[in-house]
């Protein structure tokens, strides 16, 4: 068997020392169940993100990116698939729980994945502004990860995601440079998702947050946020790109961009299961997986070892 | 349904190292699915499996008692302290 602790107080002691807690450990509930839901969010987020992007697959302009649009969903199921794997040993749900909670509406996903991409600039600025706010997040739990099998699997997903980073800024780069129209396109996005991408980190950290405590997570909200700004108002600008914050504010002396107040109703919405494009997600991933189901049906049928 | 340990050797590298799990109904499809979730971008050159059911595991408690044995190593500092000596004495 693995660790005991006598009490929460002996188990932050542990986790204080820099102590890595790991699957067969006897954690103490409220941990477990913490870890657990944060890594459900994740795996669903995951999964959502890489259903859309299989709906693009056939809408990509040109061969070298319709490939790349393929590699990149299926990061994205597989950062699920692992996810789930991880969650999963926690012993809270089983993997068919936590998916058939998701495509019931009982489970959560990033409020991104709330909102419909209905143009291939929202495919470029989702890659760029979306999957640049997740590789900064993934990192900050990766970096003191108290929970050993999730900061392996994150080790694996951050380095794919930053492929997938790196992918948004070519395509950025690319959109900037063609015609008027497309330009137009790519402006309209950026107005779309500037906003919801930017909510991605959540509202500033509480001084009291048990993921921090726990060391789930190891930078707050509001830095991560404020470097996510900095990061990408100066990209957007170099190619002639308008932010859609009208409060947006430059510091000449330091270089700095801060951004203006921040409406954090949209994201209660999208976290009361009330985003602009939920229900559609929601039934377009609960029809693909009633459209697996003969794939799971003959998985199950087969006699066990069938082939070793 | 197995699950999977999944481990993963680069060529001109000493050792397997873990790399996950994975749900597969039997050996062939657990082979395919850790190739497609964990090798996808040249991770590893070689790959073993193990259905979770058949690790064979020594725990904290079986492997904890070695962890106490300095007479197995030597630091060699008295030597280091006797030649220290001997060439301050020079």
């Amino acid at each position: 068997m693995g660790r005991t602790w006598s009490s929460m107080e002996d188990f932050e002691a542990f986790l204080d020392d820099g102590g890595m807690v790991e699957v067969d450990d006897d954690m103490p509930d409220e941990y477990r169940t913490a870890v657990f839901r944060f890594i459900e969010l994740h795996a669903n987020s995951e999964l959502m993100g890489g259903l859309t992007e299989r709906d693009w697959i056939p809408m990509t302009p040109g061969l070298r990116h319709k490939m790349a649009v393929l590699a990149k969903t299926q990061d994205e199921i597989g950062h699920g698939h692992l996810l789930y794997m991880v969650a999963a040993d926690l012993g809270v749900k089983t993997r068919r729980e936590m998916l058939e909670d998701l495509f019931a509406g009982r489970s959560r996903f990033h409020n991104v994945f709330h909102y419909p991409a209905r143009t291939w600039g929202d495919q470029v600025a989702i890659c760029l502004l979306v999957d640049g706010a997740a590789v900064p997040s993934q990192k900050a739990v990766y970096k003191d990860c108290s929970y050993g099998p999730y900061k392996r699997i994150l080790k694996r997903i951050i380095a794919e995601e930053g492929f997938h980073l790196r992918l948004g800024e070519e395509r950025v780069l690319r959109i900037a440079e063609g015609t008027d129209a497309q330009r137009a396109m790519f402006q309209q996005s950026i107005d779309d998702w500037w906003w919801p991408a930017l909510r991605l980190f959540g509202p500033d950290s509480r001084p009291d947050d048990r993921l921090a405590r726990w060391r789930l997570k190891s930078e707050k909200n509001e830095v991560m946020r404020a470097g996510w700004v900095q990061k990408f108002v100066p990209m957007l600008h170099s190619y002639g790109f308008a932010i859609p914050d009208p409060g947006l504010t430059h510091d000449a002396e330091t270089d700095t961009w801060t951004c203006g107040p921040i409406d954090w109703e949209p994201l209660k919405r999208t976290m009361a299961m009330d985003g602009p494009d939920t229900a559609r997600r929601i039934a377009e991933a609960s029809a693909a997986w009633e459209n697996t189901r003969w794939v799971r049906d003959a998985l199950d049928a087969a006699p066990a070892g069938a082939v070793a | 349904m197995h699950t999977y340990e999944v481990f993963l050797k680069k060529d001109g590298q000493e050792e397997y190292r873990h790399a996950g799990s994975i749900d597969a109904p039997d050996d062939e499809l657990a082979l395919l699915l850790a190739r497609e979730n964990y090798l996808r971008r040249a991770e590893g050159d070689l790959l073993w499996m193990v259905d979770r059911a058949h690790l064979l595991i020594g725990d904290r408690d079986f492997v904890a008692p070695n962890s106490d044995k300095p007479h197995r190593d030597n630091d060699g500092r008295l030597v280091a302290a006797h030649r220290k000596s001997q060439r301050e004495a020079q």
